[in-house]
């Protein structure tokens, strides 16, 4: 494709990127999380030497701890992403502050950490069996079966019945929004641990989701105020699918990748309704929206390409 | 409508309040299309509702206390004080004529609230014009409390530090706790300081903020410049609701009269936020004067003094924590106890006449606030603290933090009193649902637990009373939630629990004591 003018023009000119200030992912100002400084802490009787900008969660990785430290909404591989310390499943008691969330809280100087201590380990079950009652649990017909940080830390945690239940009643479910013919989104299991709104704004700089809604109306969504993935302004990067830790975001040609074969019993019924079913064919990445607000890929009058279309 | 023209040490003169919940707006027009030669004043509310519109006709150091006054009633007054000479009135006061406090009437027909506790930063409302620079300085012996913090920041924030003031209030940075500590981290951390006065209270019953900056604005901002000056702050902020217009023209007028009035190097900004519960949450409130179009609370440590208004070391107090510095830099005895020094504001509210704003020192008990209304019916039970405070039987508890706290009740300046026809289940399950309906959204222990919180209590009127279950959820949602907002938010139904344990034990038997819940019987 080296013949393709979109390259050309694109490095030419001030490509059709969003400002990061037009970016509103509905999100807080969060402080930078971690110390300032190396530090020397206890976690658990042992001895951990942290660097500057550890959080008590790095040193809790480095040993083996007494407590589960679940951390949930936690990821790691990028920098970009978190912490989000939405779910609270990383608390941890500490001498100096009570019980506190491992994944932010700096890693000090002479801190003292007991991971097994009840009071944590009761904090990180609640809050975990809270995720689990505003979750979906349909393992068996999901996509992310067998791949799901929630279903680990679950199984982590030896949970066998959540004390508060799980999402079962059909007529509380969200249509799933299998609009876009490359990402589904499926809320019913959205956690909301915002590393999909990070991904599409802090890493791919896209801008198309974003946190919206307060209280129990808190979801995600769209920042051009669409209702379905088509009609938003995603370019079908993937990134969000990628650091979703549940099988609420998921790529179209793996939503019944692990299916069990239960007869008659899919992902799609799982819901009551589907939103976007009947879409057309989608001959690029870009959805409709973003390509009609998209000039990168038409010829600029004042481009020097001499290079036509190919078609 | 409000007037920079002074009230103090005016020999005749008729006090209008314009304010608070019954306005004197028609009184002061009365008044002022009749004056000739006595002086008409806009002041503030003095925060009794049961006396307002309360119009003061003043006369050779006499004042006539006009309460519920009507617009005739001030044309008449001020036909009297024309003719040299006070009206009639239920009470009438002798006083000191250049004196800078509101007179107290003695405790008769119906102004007891007036004589409750003790006014001394409500001294000013509804005698001082609020954004009068001369009233002010009358009321401080001229000097203002910038004028001297300023030249020494250092003194400043060591006469902070000694006093052990505390911070009050639910949006304050730090509530409950001596200030100064916030004060020192937002001066050494690297960055250019701020002051935030977060005055922004959805809650109905919370009046005290919005009493403070209509009615004595300039005490607020005077002390929020000196803190500026204590932690070397380019700016002040005043944060405010978007429904109180009136708050936010006193406050503005207020910043506008002192900048007149002295070269302020610190400039001073008045900004509205949403009318939501959360936007008066510390970090929310940032998030707002940021120009989020979403509220949710920040992340913390770090919290606002490193790391606050656009990631600036921020100081951010609620007006009446200002007013309190006011009186440790005015060198005032604060009084009250050693742990918590100074005096609380209350709204008394719920089921009583008229809700009243009235000021405890921290030595005195809750049960002195109780004169200041009228409650209908026999006490049953108050809610204290707001909307997510804590449920008591009786009153006898410490108007301090530390004392309001051991008795596992909330400090958000509100009494709520309930007669005998409230059922505290149902109480603590309104208040259960506000949780769950007006959190932000953030977290999972305060988004999730408040849901499972309004099930567990549903299951209660469905005959299961899981009282282990409940008070896991409660312990969870105050450990480790983010913000204040859920910390407090299962308060109620803890406290409830507690105080009205056999309730909860008819309920699931299908019987409600008060009779007052649906489907079950008395």
């Amino acid at each position: 494709m080296s013949t393709d003018p979109i390259w050309e023009n694109s490095r030419a000119t001030d490509a059709d990127v969003p400002l990061t200030e037009d970016i509103a992912p509905g999100t807080a100002n969060d402080p930078p999380a971690g110390s300032t400084a190396g530090a020397t802490v206890t976690i658990d009787g042992q001895a951990v030497e942290t660097e500057a900008g550890a959080t008590l969660l790095d040193a809790c990785e480095t040993v083996e701890t007494d407590g589960e430290v679940l951390a949930l909404c936690s990821y790691d591989d990028e920098e970009l992403i978190g912490p989000r310390s939405e779910c609270r499943t990383c608390m941890v008691e500490t001498e100096e502050h009570g019980v506190v969330p491992s994944c932010s809280f700096p890693a000090e100087e002479g801190m003292t950490v007991e991971t097994g201590a009840a009071a944590a380990s009761e904090a990180r079950d609640v809050n975990l069996d809270l995720l689990l009652s505003n979750h979906n649990l349909l393992c068996t017909t999901c996509g992310a079966n067998g791949r799901c940080d929630l279903q680990d830390v679950a199984i982590q945690n030896d949970v066998v019945e959540p004390r508060y239940g799980v999402m079962h009643d059909r007529s509380e479910l969200e249509p799933i929004d299998d609009s876009s013919p490359f990402i589904q989104i499926d809320r019913n299991k959205c956690i909301l641990c915002n590393r999909c709104v990070e991904a599409c704004n802090d890493v791919q700089v896209e801008g198309v989701l974003r946190m919206e809604g307060s209280g129990e109306d808190t979801r995600i969504g769209f920042q051009n105020g669409a209702d379905t993935m088509m009609e938003s302004t995603c370019v079908s990067c993937g990134h969000c699918a990628t650091v979703c830790p549940t099988g609420s975001l998921v790529e179209q040609g793996l939503v019944d990748a692990t299916t069990l074969p239960v007869p008659g019993f899919t992902h799609k019924n799982s819901a009551e309704e589907i939103v976007g079913e009947d879409y057309e064919g989608q001959p690029g990445q870009m959805t409709p929206m973003k390509r009609e607000h998209s000039t990168e890929n038409e010829p600029r009058a004042n481009a020097e390409s001499t290079v036509e279309g190919d078609d | 409508m409000a007037t920079r023209k002074g009230a103090i040490g005016d020999d005749s003169i008729i006090r209008v309040p314009v304010g608070g919940e019954h306005d004197g707006t028609d009184c002061l027009a009365a008044a002022e299309d009749a004056a000739e030669t006595v002086d008409v004043v806009a002041v503030g509310s003095t925060g009794v509702d049961a006396l307002a519109p309360l119009v003061l006709a003043t006369h050779d150091g006499a004042t006539a206390f006009l309460f519920n006054c009507t617009a005739e009633r001030t044309r008449a007054a001020l036909e009297a004080l024309e003719g040299g000479s006070l009206p009639d009135a239920a009470a009438t006061v002798e006083h000191d004529p250049g004196t800078t406090d509101l007179p107290t009437p003695p405790k008769t027909n119906g102004s007891a609230a007036l004589g409750v506790g003790s006014r001394r930063v409500l001294a000013g409302c509804g005698w001082r014009a609020p954004t009068s620079v001369a009233d002010y300085r009358a009321a401080r012996d001229g000097d203002l409390v910038v004028e001297s913090a300023a030249p020494d920041p250092d003194a400043t924030r060591e006469r902070i530090g000694d006093a052990a003031l505390r911070g009050r209030g639910r949006g304050d940075g730090s509530t409950d706790a001596p200030i100064s500590a916030a004060w020192t981290t937002a001066s050494e951390t690297d960055g250019e300081p701020v002051v935030v006065v977060n005055g922004n209270e959805a809650d109905d019953h919370a009046r005290a903020d919005r009493l403070l900056l209509e009615s004595a604005p300039l005490a607020v901002l005077d002390s929020a410049l000196a803190t500026a000056h204590a932690i070397d702050a380019t700016d002040v902020v005043v944060y405010v609701n978007d429904a109180e217009t009136l708050a936010r023209r006193r406050a503005q007028e207020a910043a506008d009269a002192l900048a007149d009035d002295r070269d302020l190097d610190v400039s001073i900004g008045v900004v509205a936020g949403p009318d939501a519960y959360t936007a008066g949450e510390m970090t929310m409130a940032l998030e707002a004067l940021e120009g989020n179009d979403r509220l949710e609370a920040r992340r913390r440590p770090p919290g606002p003094a490193q790391y606050g208004l656009h990631g600036r070391p921020t100081v951010i107090h609620t007006p009446r924590t200002f007013a309190q510095i006011e009186q440790v830099l005015g060198d005032e005895n604060l009084g009250g106890v050693p742990r918590d020094p100074g005096t609380r504001l209350f709204t008394v509210a719920g089921d009583v006449d008229a809700p009243a704003t009235i000021e405890l020192p921290t030595d005195a008990t809750l049960d002195d606030a109780r004169g200041a209304v009228a409650l209908d019916g026999g006490f049953k039970t108050a809610c204290v603290g707001g909307r997510f405070g804590g449920l008591a039987r009786d009153l006898d508890v410490p108007a301090s933090a530390p004392g309001l706290r051991g008795a596992r009740l909330g400090t958000n300046g509100v009494i709520e009193l309930f007669g005998e026809s409230t059922c505290s289940v149902a109480l603590a399950g309104r208040r259960a649902k506000l949780a769950r309906e007006e959190n932000c959204g953030r977290c999972v222990p305060c988004r999730e637990g408040s849901k499972q919180l309004v099930d567990l209590l549903r299951d209660v009127y469905d005959g299961e009373y899981q009282a282990g279950m409940l008070r896991e959820l409660a312990r969870t949602m105050r450990e480790t939630s983010t913000c204040e907002f859920g910390e407090e938010a299962s308060r109620p139904v803890t406290t409830a629990m507690e105080a009205f344990e056999p309730e909860f034990r008819a309920h699931a038997d299908g019987r409600c004591p008060s009779g007052t819940c649906d489907g079950l019987s008395t």
